[in-house]
């Protein structure tokens, strides 16, 4: 993995100066010109915020306010911020600590909750995963009739996602976590290991460890015959012929 | 590695390519083999696809618009904890009241038992009920004179003479004869001990 572009290394300069104009000015009592400076940084990352959220939440709602939450926890501890890290990273910190409180909080709900049994949900579903089915179906029509996707197209793209998402469920939380900041978000191994507080060589595992997971739940929808070693593919050859 | 591999097939298979490309690691057979190359360029095409797919989807929930109104709603959140929350006094009287051990309870109890005093003394002041009754139950009751031995004598030997020739057994029955007239009826009813021997 190649270390932090030209582009990234800029805008952490921005945002640590960004953030050291805020907490001189929450200092000096301009909570007004702090509250204006720190929309900055809200802007720019509010959108990598609300991607590692929902991916953690799975919920569009709840990972709405788990990002409100972050940014105001993040303006209200502002003077405890170190600029010897980037910001980002401090921040995608507390999002993830803020996450993982919700779904401590959310397992312990839906242990009193009973499940569904219906054709919606599936076996052991919740009638949380029943009102996502729901929305997914509104999501659909919706899509169709502004992508400008053929409903084909829209309905293999849903169940694609679908999939991968429900693959994406079934590997643990830590290898999880990893795979969706250092793939989808981009980040190093070593930031990834600032981010969850794990060993840079255990990120490294974990990764590894999530591919090869997700490589063996999504093969049957993947080109899987192709990136199979050869020898491999003969033999299955002389198996089934 | 597994033992095929290193006896010389050594084409990649699935779990080398993900360690490849987690590691970044270069590999000699990687370099050498086409077959392998190809099939590690669709592994990170796959790899790819998903991470497209996953923002995609985040993007999907998160549109432009549900953004700017998040961030309207983060800086209204900000602007809110400057301002000091307003509390509402719970209304004191009520909780004075209920409460057990509370000052006002106390004094209005005070003040209770002390109206109540003055009102009674005043109404003794006004109305001399006392006087009233003392000489209501005056009136009533009538002291006996006292008799002296001589003159008990005398009265009796005035009643003997008034008497007579009357018989004991009238005397006795006058004796007890009820002194309230209302009842005489009933008397007259009720048997006797004095007639038992009859």
């Amino acid at each position: 993995m190649a270390g932090p572009s030209p582009a990234l290394v800029a805008s952490r300069e921005a945002d640590a100066a960004a953030a050291s104009a805020v907490k001189a000015l929450q200092g000096n009592g301009q909570l007004e010109e702090a509250r204006e400076r720190y929309a900055e940084l809200v802007a720019r990352h509010q959108r990598r915020a609300a991607r590692i959220a929902y991916h953690y939440l799975r919920d569009g709602a709840e990972a709405d306010e788990a990002v409100q939450d972050a940014f105001v926890k993040a303006y209200q501890h502002l003077a405890s911020f170190r600029e010897e890290l980037p910001f980002d990273v401090w921040f995608t910190r507390i999002l993830i600590n803020g996450c993982l409180d919700r779904i401590k909080a959310r397992t312990r709900r839906e242990r009193w909750l009973l499940p569904m049994t219906g054709k919606a949900g599936g076996r052991g579903s919740t009638v949380v995963q029943a009102a996502e089915a729901g929305s997914t179906e509104r999501d659909l029509t919706e899509r169709v009739a502004a992508g400008g996707l053929s409903p084909e197209q829209a309905l293999l793209g849903r169940e694609r996602r679908r999939e991968i998402a429900a693959a994406l469920g079934k590997l643990p939380e830590r290898q999880r976590s990893v795979f969706v900041l250092s793939h989808v978000e981009g980040r190093t191994s070593r930031e990834v290991s600032a981010l969850t507080g794990l060993n840079e060589s255990t990120v490294r595992v974990h990764l590894f460890r999530a591919i090869r997971k997700l490589r063996t739940l999504l093969a049957p929808a993947s080109d899987d015959t192709a990136t199979k070693a050869p020898g491999e593919l003969k033999g299955k050859r002389r198996v089934t012929s | 590695m597994s033992l095929l591999n290193r006896l010389g097939r050594g084409h990649l298979d699935d779990t080398e390519m993900a360690r490849l490309w987690t590691t970044g690691e270069p590999h000699a057979h990687l370099e050498s083999c086409a077959d392998c190359r190809g099939r590690y360029a669709r592994f990170d095409s796959w790899l790819n696809g998903i991470g497209d797919e996953l923002r995609a989807e985040a993007d999907e929930a998160f549109p432009t618009d549900r953004l700017v109104v998040q961030q309207a709603q983060i800086a209204r959140r900000l602007e809110l904890l400057e301002r000091p929350a307003r509390v509402i006094a719970f209304p004191k009287a009520a909780r004075a009241v209920i409460s057990g051990h509370s000052n006002v309870r106390r004094w209005v109890t005070v003040a209770a038992a002390a109206s109540l005093i003055a009102g009674g003394f005043g109404l003794g002041q006004i109305v001399p009920l006392r006087t009233a009754v003392q000489q209501q139950a005056a009136a009533v009751i009538k002291p006996q004179p006292h008799l002296t031995t001589a003159e008990a004598t005398k009265r009796a030997e005035e009643f003997t003479a008034e008497a007579g020739g009357t018989k004991d057994d009238e005397l006795l029955s006058n004796a007890f004869r009820s002194r309230v007239t209302s009842l005489n009826a009933l008397d007259e009813l009720t048997p006797h001990a004095r007639d038992a021997g009859k």
